[in-house]
């Protein structure tokens, strides 16, 4: 065994609380924020502005609630702000006429849900308004569906291996991205021992070795690879054999994970090779880190971003592909080929990496 | 065996080593001794091919190593300025670690940690996490980790800064058994003139990147030759005397000194009548007054203009 490997593996076994609380905190973060469908329904309170418009509420709330994980219950409008201030909901909705506002305090990934889902009915309600122009919607509701249950021409939506699409899970793609966000930590702690090492002189006295500089790279980032991957395969293996989840194609989602976890090596070597000292690794990597998973989406519905220059960004790193691939295999059902393309992605992001990060950190002496 | 050939280094537009000649024998102590900044890390970084000159060129045994560096590997040990060991791991793990680095036999590795453990006196405490240790016994460790693999040649950085009294005469005993009774090549920096004194047969002065003098402490010594070195104190302090002192003839420098004033002349000029002259007129008593016997401190003195220690 790679004697530079073990010593890694020797110094973290007196101490692997850092690994633990990560697992921790991933299995935490996830069960608070993605807790979507698995706490039940949330209640979401409806007020109209002008008081006491009964007929407007109704309406939209009849409409509302053809969703399995939301409520939409009627209050009058000083209850409902009241709710949502003291934290009782995450959102409540004002309706008018024709349209709406979403009352909030929170930027939990729930509300983005709500709002999209509120928004899809309103836009429908819409559509079908300037199509009846003087006649009653819920008349032309009524045929519209009686007619689509015998269409002329059929469009079947699919997944990609023909079953019914099933209704979005927020709470699994949250699994993955705080589960990956988390193990990006992890992961820069460890390549920053290269950094460590240089600074207390253990690397000259590597050189000075007869152990190829191949192999004292090797063996700190095999380990870094092997403590990120252990990480978040726990994590996986928790929720889906503890807490429930059921990530479907287990050896694809641990081969996504691999991958994942080696292009986030080489991300975090790129970042080795800017900074001087362990202690600027420690100042700029969670600096950056944080923001990754923001522009990558993957705390929102996927396409909630549209600008191209966030989403060019955000697929810059590795999340956002080892993200996209694990939601196509748990959710879709998911093949071998169909993960091929991210997969390609975050090699790609890791060579490159890889390539740029050492270059540096040997330029630099 | 082993030397250097106008070895020079310059870091943009720093010279931090210029032009450095070194030889050093099989068997011999060496010490290189110089204030900080004079260039003994810069040195010995580029002896033992960590660093690559920007001009001349380090031999060993006629050859280049500078191409070719595996073959100064080999053969040396290179103790750094800074410990070089992994805090969170013990003494034993640490050197079990660099032994392996250093493809020392799995049979007898176990014997040679052993081994190299008496030899720093850490033995009975080897199982001990290196980062609870004193500055003292980390130093000791980081030697320790040099000498696993037998180096025919070993490199010391300023093994002894800052540390208790008791680990810095363990450390200077070490490199001298090394010496001794191993006959291991021995390169050992220090900016304290007593250690090099003590232990090597020969000291290379550098001040400024360049070597200022060097040879044995009796050639060294001989530079003083010309000179006498007085130590006065005196019962007030006075400008103006100094100023007499200086004009006096054959007096070449004096220096204000914590226990007075150091007066260096010329040898055999018996100054002490002008001396005595020139306090009275200033209604100053001499208190003490003694002929020094010259010590490489003031070879130092005399080269340099300054003390080590600064
Ligand atoms: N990597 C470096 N970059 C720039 N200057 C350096 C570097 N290393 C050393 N120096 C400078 O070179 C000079 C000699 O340093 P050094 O060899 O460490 O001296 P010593 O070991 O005798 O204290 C110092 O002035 C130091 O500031
Ligand atoms: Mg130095």
């Amino acid at each position: 065994m790679n004697p530079v490997f073990m010593a890694q593996w020797m110094k973290d076994k007196r101490k692997p609380y850092l690994v633990l609380l990560f697992i921790g905190l991933s299995i935490i973060a996830t069960l608070i924020f993605g807790n979507v469908d698995s706490m039940g329904r949330t209640t979401v309170p409806v007020f109209s502005s002008e008081t006491g418009d009964v007929k407007v509420e109704e309406k939209w709330v009849q409409l509302l609630n053809n969703h399995d994980s939301f409520e939409f219950v009627v209050m009058d409008e000083e209850k409902a702000r009241e709710q949502v201030k003291e934290g009782k909901s995450d959102v409540a909705l004002r309706v008018m006429e024709n349209d709406y506002r979403l009352v909030t305090a929170s930027e939990m990934p729930i509300v983005h849900l709500i709002e999209q889902h509120v928004l899809q009915v309103f836009t429908e309600e819409a559509h079908l308004a300037a199509v009846a122009g003087d006649i009653d919607t819920i008349d032309l509701r009524n045929e519209v569906e009686e007619y689509m249950d015998s269409p002329p021409i059929k469009v079947q939506t699919q997944s990609l291996n023909g079953g019914d699409i099933s209704n979005y899970d927020m709470g699994m793609q949250l699994l993955f991205a705080f589960t990956l966000f988390v193990a990006m930590f992890t992961i820069g702690f460890k390549v920053n021992g290269i950094t460590a090492d240089k600074v207390s002189g253990v690397w000259n006295r590597l050189i000075l070795s007869p152990v190829s500089k191949t192999k004292m790279y090797v063996g700190h980032l095999l380990y870094s690879f092997c403590v990120g991957f252990i990480q978040i395969s726990l994590v996986f293996l928790i929720f889906n054999y503890i807490i429930g989840y059921d990530l479907g194609n287990l050896a694809m989602i641990l081969t996504i994970a691999a991958f994942f976890a080696l292009s986030m090596v080489s991300v975090a070597m790129l970042i080795t090779g800017v900074v001087k000292t362990p202690e600027q690794f420690y100042m700029v990597y969670p600096s950056i880190i944080p923001i990754i998973p923001v522009v990558s989406g993957v705390y929102m519905l996927p396409g909630t971003i549209t600008s191209p220059i966030l989403q060019f960004i955000g697929d810059i790193f590795p999340l956002s592909h080892g993200v996209e691939a694990m939601i196509d295999v748990a959710l879709f059902n998911a093949g071998w080929n169909d993960i091929l393309l991210p997969i390609a992605f975050m090699m790609l992001i890791g060579v490159l990496a890889m390539g740029i990060g050492i270059n540096m950190v040997e330029r630099r002496k | 065996m082993l030397e250097t050939v106008k070895l020079s280094k310059t870091f943009k537009e720093k010279k931090a080593v210029e032009e450095i000649e070194l030889y050093l024998h099989a068997g011999e102590s060496v010490g290189l001794l110089g204030p900080n900044g004079a260039g003994k890390s810069t040195t010995i970084s580029m002896i033992s091919s960590l660093m690559k000159p920007t001009s001349g060129d380090v031999k060993l045994d006629g050859k280049s190593i500078i191409k070719n560096p595996s073959e100064i590997r080999k053969v040396l040990g290179v103790v750094p300025q800074e410990i070089a060991l992994y805090e969170e791991l013990s003494a034993y793990e640490n050197l079990k670690f660099f032994g392996k680095i250093y493809h020392v036999a799995k049979e007898v590795l176990e014997n040679r940690i052993q081994e190299v453990l008496e030899m720093v006196g850490l033995k009975d405490r080897q199982k001990e996490l290196v980062k609870t240790f004193s500055g003292g016994m980390k130093r000791r460790v980081n030697i320790a980790a040099a000498l696993l693999h037998k180096p025919k040649i070993l490199i010391l950085d300023e093994p002894t800064v800052g540390i208790d009294p008791q680990s810095r005469n363990h450390i200077l005993e070490t490199v001298r058994k090394l010496n001794e009774m191993h006959g291991t090549t021995i390169l050992y920096t220090s900016h304290y003139m007593k250690e090099v004194e003590q232990l090597c047969n020969r000291v290379y002065i550098m001040d400024h990147g360049r070597v200022v003098a060097s040879g044995t402490k009796t050639e060294l010594l001989s530079i003083l030759s010309t000179e006498d070195t007085i130590q006065i104190q005196l019962s007030k302090k006075s400008d103006s005397l100094l100023n007499t002192i200086k004009a006096i003839e054959h007096v070449r420098r004096v220096d204000e000194t914590t226990q007075g004033i150091r007066i260096i002349s010329k040898k055999g000029s018996n100054i002490l009548s002008d001396l005595v002259h020139a306090a009275e007129k200033e209604g100053i008593q001499i208190i003490h007054f003694q002929m020094e016997v010259p010590s490489l401190e003031d070879v130092f003195l005399h080269l340099t203009g300054k003390t080590l220690r600064d």
